[in-house]
């Protein structure tokens, strides 16, 4: 087991590792930008470097200051967390050239599905259905044409060194092709530096449902299920559920295997989430891996029994897969909502700011992921997301009331959270019957059918 | 003092310079330039206390500080055998080359960019310092 580990990372995600890194009897290192010196994670680490100013790029993705850290603080590895540098095959390479473990895949397994295109091709290899789509990298628009036709409208236009939502354009019919295919292009270079698009036929309506896969040194390769990722809001997750409401024994079994056949084909080590859709029809299709924990990852730890990060810096250290993993089956069902600092009743903008009292739910079946506290300032510089409330109930139903009642005691003053969104979505017919998409919240937001209520406390402050 | 039957009293802390003698009616703090944060000590910066009263401040000169650009050791010097490059009352000007910061095995010469005379040595040499943290104060 290591000795010590470098957490580079922030918020939640930061404190989730150092969470586990001292159960398993691990040091930490924490590196922090200076607008997070007075985080939680940073306090509780055993050590802490600050490695910046403010902005990610002066900090949390600078990798020569994050690896004088690690010299310094003569770390055994780095836990990257999920954003910031936990997909940048280059870190990898600079951590295995310095010989410090990155606890996650191998460089050349994170490069071969890091890749969008060439993780469909790589999918293809296998069997793996995907979506139908051009056959690599589509140059001009006049290819796009081309492609675009023979597949049928709609179609998605999107970025080969991409991700997260972003770099993708979707055009209906002919006309608006050209348009979305040099707006994708564009997109991509801003975002990622890199203008490769490749064509996907656009499945509508579908839901969004990734499988966990946890794979250890020693050749063993498992899936721990699904999650239900399809409560999105302009392509980003907001509400994950496992497992989910559409799921048969039968199509996880399908599913699951093509998700594990498809990470040993690469060679893939430690977590990794394969993402899939489904259409109308129960028809599955390939469409990205995250070679990463991801946001989510609490809600298979709920219903699986297992505590995925602990297994991670494991899976590092050498071990083999925990049995109690490996065996791992499903029961109870679980719910995360994402506490974001944003305004829902304000077109979701974000809300940094001093938090001036917080008070977070508890009781049974209750789980919060949180770096907050009162006093607390959010600040402007990284990503929205403050908390992650999970609850875990005997069914569905039971998870879903659990969590209603839960957000009724959640008490955040000083910013706007997304804690009315969630409790008004907690209450929505349809997603109470399971009966929603990854267009559901878009198409909700859009009639004006969101109906915001909070029941807000009264706490002395 | 004396119950303010002050001489001289002088005090140099966080960031500011302070000399009183005995002087006239009312006092006069002048407190400038606020300490920088870093430091790998996480303790609350201790503040200054208020000046005692019925003395006149005759002098108060702003501190600044070189703060470090990056993380590593540091070192005062080029190699064990060669002189420090500053030491307490070396005049620096923007360009002079104050001290190392070795990062991942190469050695990093570290400017002034600021001009004055040195007044302290805050970091120690060979120790690891953090990005920010205060190396010396310049007057």
């Amino acid at each position: 087991m290591f000795q010590k580990v470098l957490v580079a990372n922030r918020g939640e995600i930061a404190l989730r590792v150092i969470r586990a890194c001292k159960e398993l009897g691990v040091r930490t290192l924490a590196v922090y930008s200076e607008a997070d010196v007075d985080s939680l994670h940073v306090q509780l680490a055993d050590e802490a470097i600050c490695i910046g100013a403010a902005p990610s790029l002066e900090s949390y993705l600078k990798i020569d200051r994050i690896m004088s850290a690690a010299e310094i603080g003569d770390v055994d590895a780095i836990h990257p967390g999920y954003g910031f540098l936990a997909e940048n095959p280059h870190f990898v390479e600079v951590c295995e050239s310095c010989n410090i473990k990155f606890i996650g895949p191998s460089s050349r397994a994170m490069q071969s599905m890091g890749d969008k295109n060439a993780a469909r091709a790589a999918a293809r290899k296998v069997g793996v259905p995907v979506t139908p789509g051009s056959d690599g990298i589509v140059e001009t628009e006049e290819e796009a044409m081309k492609i675009a036709r023979k597949l049928g409208y709609p179609v998605m236009i999107k970025a080969a060194g991409g991700g997260g939502g972003r770099g993708m354009r979707a055009a209906h019919n002919e006309p608006s092709l050209k348009s979305a295919f040099h707006g994708a292009r564009h997109e991509a270079q801003k975002a990622f530096g890199n203008d490769q698009v490749y064509l996907e036929k656009l499945i509508v309506n579908p839901r969004h449902i990734e499988f966990q896969i946890m794979a250890d040194r020693h050749g063993r390769t498992i899936h721990l299920g699904e999650r239900d990722c399809s409560i999105q809001r302009r392509n980003q997750k907001v509400i994950e559920e496992c497992p989910s409401p559409v799921m048969t024994p039968g199509l996880r079994r399908k599913m699951g295997n093509a998700a594990v056949k498809l990470a040993k084909s690469v060679g893939y080590e430690n977590a990794g989430t394969i993402e899939f859709l489904l259409d109308r029809d129960r028809h599955f299709y390939f469409m990205e891996m995250n070679t990463r924990i991801q946001v989510e990852h609490p809600v298979t730890e709920e219903v699986y029994g297992c505590d995925l990060v602990k297994e991670q810096i494991r899976i590092a250290a050498g071990e083999s897969l925990s049995p109690h993993v490996a065996r791992a089956e499903p029961r109870l069902h679980a719910i995360e909502c994402r506490i974001n600092a944003e305004d829902a009743a304000n077109n979701f903008q974000a809300t940094p700011g001093r938090i001036d009292f917080y008070y977070a739910p508890g009781g049974r079946g209750v789980r919060i992921d949180s770096h907050v506290y009162t006093g607390y300032t959010v600040p402007p510089y990284y990503d929205s997301l403050i908390a992650k409330i999970i609850t875990v109930g005997a069914t569905r139903i039971n998870a879903i009331d659990r969590m209603r009642r839960a957000l009724d005691e959640y008490y955040i003053t000083g910013i706007k959270t997304t804690v009315p969104f969630h409790a008004a979505m907690m209450r929505d017919t349809d997603f109470r019957e399971g009966n929603y998409d990854t267009g559901f919240i878009d198409r909700l937001i859009s009639a004006g059918k969101l109906n915001l209520t909070s029941r807000p406390l009264r706490l002395h402050e | 003092m004396k119950k303010h039957d002050l001489s001289v009293f002088e005090i140099e802390k966080e960031g500011f310079r302070l000399k009183l003698q005995r002087g006239g009616s009312a006092s006069q703090a002048a407190t400038t330039a606020p300490a920088a944060a870093g430091g790998p000590d996480r303790g609350p910066v201790a503040a200054a206390g208020p000046p005692p009263p019925a003395a006149k401040a005759i002098e108060t000169v702003p501190m600044k500080e070189i703060v470090s650009p990056m993380v590593g050791t540091f070192y005062l010097a080029a190699s064990p055998d060669t002189p420090p490059f500053v030491q307490v009352g070396k005049p620096v000007t923007e360009d002079s080359v104050v001290c190392i910061i070795e990062a991942m095995k190469v050695m990093n010469e570290i400017k002034a960019e600021t001009s004055g005379v040195i007044a302290e040595v805050l970091a120690e040499n060979g120790k690891p310092v953090q990005f920010g943290q205060a190396l010396f104060r310049v007057r």
